[in-house]
């Protein structure tokens, strides 16, 4: 009898409990689509009436800026250099003080707003943004700056890195920190396995017979390309004339024969025995030991790798993204936007002081000179009194500035499952490179299961 | 030898003032009181840290929400449930949990249990050097492990491959920690490392509470050190070692979710990741609160369901000297 009450007691427990949590749902649904109809109508309103609040130095307005680079080793002194000259000169001038905040995994930022925090500033990657710009409150450049402003700021950005960041027509991040992928190349490796390093690999073939041949002669691998490494396989498909979105970024279609062919190009380089293994971060530490011949990767690495050349007694040389046989070779780009979130007038103007420094001629010669990405401003690199010694000096760059003519952006994966579809697709390449698993069957599942996530 | 009683309470006398009768209601109502104040401090703690929380994982698993304060959260019934189990990734990563559950019995209970009896017949200062030395990975942080485990078995640079290449045991070297071979066997072997020292404590303690007359009772009966251990040790310590079943089965996801984060971030392609940091990664990486929940839901009542067999064969095995 007493069973049979507990019994009792405890099923009724339950179903008050789900019941209970079926009626909040619908009055929380109620109150908070409310007030999402005020925001929106809030938003349409500043819209129309861009215009940004007063800045008082005496009181100056605090922003915080979430960024990757900051938590690098080789990025982190660039970035500090970047906060720290803002706040010194215009911060000070105009009451602004920006706090950096390291973001490695690219979750604080998420984790702040979730918590309620002020996240202002983030630099954010290109892939995820549509999903931040669903979810996590991330604003549309013409809804919170002023238009003239705006286009004064960014007539000698390239046009083409203005694309990158703009969803069904606007621009929800400004390309900041960009590189396209280069072969970096150990030259001492080169020469010991009988190479010139000043002719690099053009084709993937090219990089197949240089790898084997370094890894004869020296025992050292030849080539190293991460199937972790995010945005370079990009870049591959593409080259191949494969895609991996359709064009109106409703379908993924990485699946088809030419992306096959690219990833099983891959697959047959990676398996040859001449091919570094692991992480994108054990790859590059081999490569910055000296254990490496070629390693892909993107020109931020290049000042950490350069002090590692230089300890180590080797010289570092550089080629283009190889192409697959006479197909010239379509790079996509690394590195990030920034995605901006302000709240009021005077956040607006803060946020836009910021951003007006750090993509301006003075924050893209720090960028490019202290940590190694691009100046998306390239006229910076024939400037005498910008980077036109620096890039002299460092002849790798023209490479990474002459594949931007041809560069496509990276996917944006579509809608608030963003994270997950990234997921599958990074998960099939590294299956279909360092595993058996047949390629063409491994990349029709991820396209199929990423295909049922689309919003 | 007198007793006295303390009787707050007077049978009523006829026609007593209505003022006593007052200060009795109030000592009668104190009285009531005054165990739920004395108990107030751990329910409010529990209410807060415990309950709240689980009630509010009941109502966000039908419901999809992103975390966002001022967000809606939308009701979608079972959803979140039929999605769960039709997702690949969490379906493997059970697969894995049970892999690790299982794979830690050893370094939790039969690794530990002959390190503390061995270290328990030896001297003092000995005892202490040893079971220091067992126990200091346990006290060491996760992420400085992790730091050290990983250049160990860096592929290119790494101490394990380097001899292994020079004793002709291996012809390549092994990327551990991006082979789906070897991710999750590591994050096992680091995770069961660190626990080792944790359970061998634990032991140690129970064995010290063993009467010495039993061994010395078997050893006059001709039993030999096997048999003392068998029929002795084991016996009197299976308290402890239900116990430390029960600890190392339901916590064993929790212990290796650090190596997980840290070290294979659950790669190579879902290969090494358990229901936990699947858990995490819904919530904090992909903002799908309600699908968190709906698997933190399922794995409440089955962990839940562990606890009380557990419980229950703890009461029928475990064999208490009283």
């Amino acid at each position: 009898m007493k069973r049979l009450a507990k019994g009792a007691i405890t099923l009724m427990t339950v179903g008050s409990l789900l019941v209970a949590s079926a009626c909040g749902a619908n009055s929380s649904s109620n109150s908070t689509s409310g007030n999402n109809a005020s925001n929106t109508a809030a938003n349409n309103q500043a819209a129309n009436q861009v215009e940004l609040g007063k800045l008082d130095p005496a009181n100056p307005t605090k922003v915080t800026f979430y960024s990757y680079s900051l938590a690098y080793p080789t990025m982190k002194a660039g970035m500090e250099q970047l906060i720290k000259e803002f706040n010194d000169t215009v911060g000070k001038e105009k009451g602004v003080i920006v706090e950096g905040v390291p973001d490695a995994t690219f979750q604080q930022y998420k984790a702040d707003i979730s918590a309620g925090k002020e996240v202002d500033v983030v630099q954010h990657t290109f892939n995820l943004l549509d999903s931040s710009r669903l979810g996590l409150g991330f604003k549309a450049y013409e809804d919170v700056f002023p238009k003239a402003e705006l286009d004064e700021h960014l007539k000698d950005i390239s046009p083409n890195a203005l694309e990158l960041g703009k969803i069904d027509g606007k621009m929800y991040g400004l390309a900041f920190t960009f590189s396209t992928p280069i072969v970096f190349i150990n030259g001492k490796l080169f020469e010991e396995a009988g190479l010139d390093p000043a002719n690099p690999p053009k084709t993937w073939d090219d990089i197949k017979k240089a790898s084997l041949q370094i890894k004869e002669k020296t025992g050292k691998d030849g080539f190293g390309l991460s199937p972790q490494n995010g945005w370079v396989t990009e870049g591959l498909i593409l080259s191949n004339g494969g895609r991996v979105l359709s064009e109106d970024r409703k379908q993924a279609e990485f699946a088809s024969k030419e992306s096959v062919d690219a990833i099983s190009m891959w697959k047959d380089l990676y398996m040859n025995g001449a091919s570094a293994k692991g992480t994108d971060t054990e790859v590059s530490e081999q490569f910055m030991a000296g254990n490496l011949g070629m390693y892909v990767s993107s020109t931020s690495l290049y000042s950490g790798i350069k002090k590692a050349s230089e300890a180590g007694g080797w010289k570092v040389y550089g080629g283009p993204l190889p192409q697959f046989g006479d197909k010239e070779s379509i790079p996509v780009n690394s590195g990030s936007v920034l995605a901006v979130r302000p709240d009021s007038p005077e956040k607006n103007a803060a946020v836009w002081e910021f951003i007006k420094f750090v993509t301006g001629d003075r924050g893209y010669t720090i960028i490019t000179s202290q940590i190694g990405y691009l100046p998306l401003r390239t006229k910076l690199a024939d400037d005498p009194n910008g980077l036109k010694d620096f890039v002299d000096q460092n002849p790798l760059y023209r490479i990474n500035l002459e594949q931007l003519s041809r560069i496509q952006p990276v996917a944006i994966w579509p809608g608030d499952s963003a994270t997950e579809m990234v997921t599958a697709f990074t998960d099939a390449i590294v299956k279909s490179v360092s595993t058996d698993a047949d390629v063409e069957q491994t990349l029709k599942q991820a396209q199929d299961q990423i295909n049922s996530l689309m919003p | 030898m007198s007793q006295t009683f303390e009787n707050s309470y007077a049978p009523p006398l006829k026609g007593s003032p209505a003022i006593a009768r007052k200060r009795l209601n109030k000592a009668k109502l104190w009285r009531r009181i005054k165990p739920f104040v004395y108990l107030a401090p751990a329910i409010i703690l529990l209410s807060v840290w415990m309950y709240k929380p689980l009630i509010t994982t009941f109502y966000l698993a039908f419901h999809k929400w992103n975390m966002v304060p001022g967000t809606e959260k939308k009701f979608v019934g079972f959803e979140n449930f039929d999605k769960l189990f039709h997702n690949p990734a969490f379906m493997d990563s059970i697969g894995n949990t049970v892999f690790y559950t299982v794979g830690l019995l050893p370094f939790s209970i039969l690794i530990p249990l002959v390190l503390a009896v061995v270290t328990n017949n030896m001297n003092g200062k000995m005892k202490n050097f040893y079971r220091g030395i067992f126990f200091i990975p346990m006290i060491l942080a996760p992420v400085s492990v992790s730091a050290i485990w990983r250049w160990l078995f860096h592929p290119s640079n790494g101490v394990v491959n380097h001899i292994m290449l020079k004793l002709n045991w291996i012809d390549q070297p092994i990327a551990f920690f991006s082979d789906a071979n070897f991710a999750k066997w590591i994050i096992l072997l680091i995770t069961g490392w660190k626990m080792i020292g944790f359970s061998v404590i634990m032991f140690s303690a129970a064995l010290t509470s063993i009467s010495r007359e039993y061994y010395e009772a078997a050893a006059i009966d001709g039993a030999s050190s096997m048999r003392q251990f068998v029929n002795v040790t084991v016996p009197l310590m299976s308290p402890m070692i239900m116990f430390m079943l029960m600890m190392s089965i339901l916590f064993s996801s929790q212990w290796t979710f650090a190596y997980i984060d840290i070290l294979t971030t659950g790669g190579p392609y879902g290969t090494s990741t358990n229901i936990y940091y699947e858990m995490y990664r819904y919530a904090f990486s992909n903002l799908n609160a309600g699908f968190s929940s709906a698997a933190a839901l399922v794995f409440f009542f089955l962990f839940g369901a562990i606890a009380l067999l557990m419980n229950a064969a703890s009461r029928k095995l475990s064999f208490y000297d009283n």
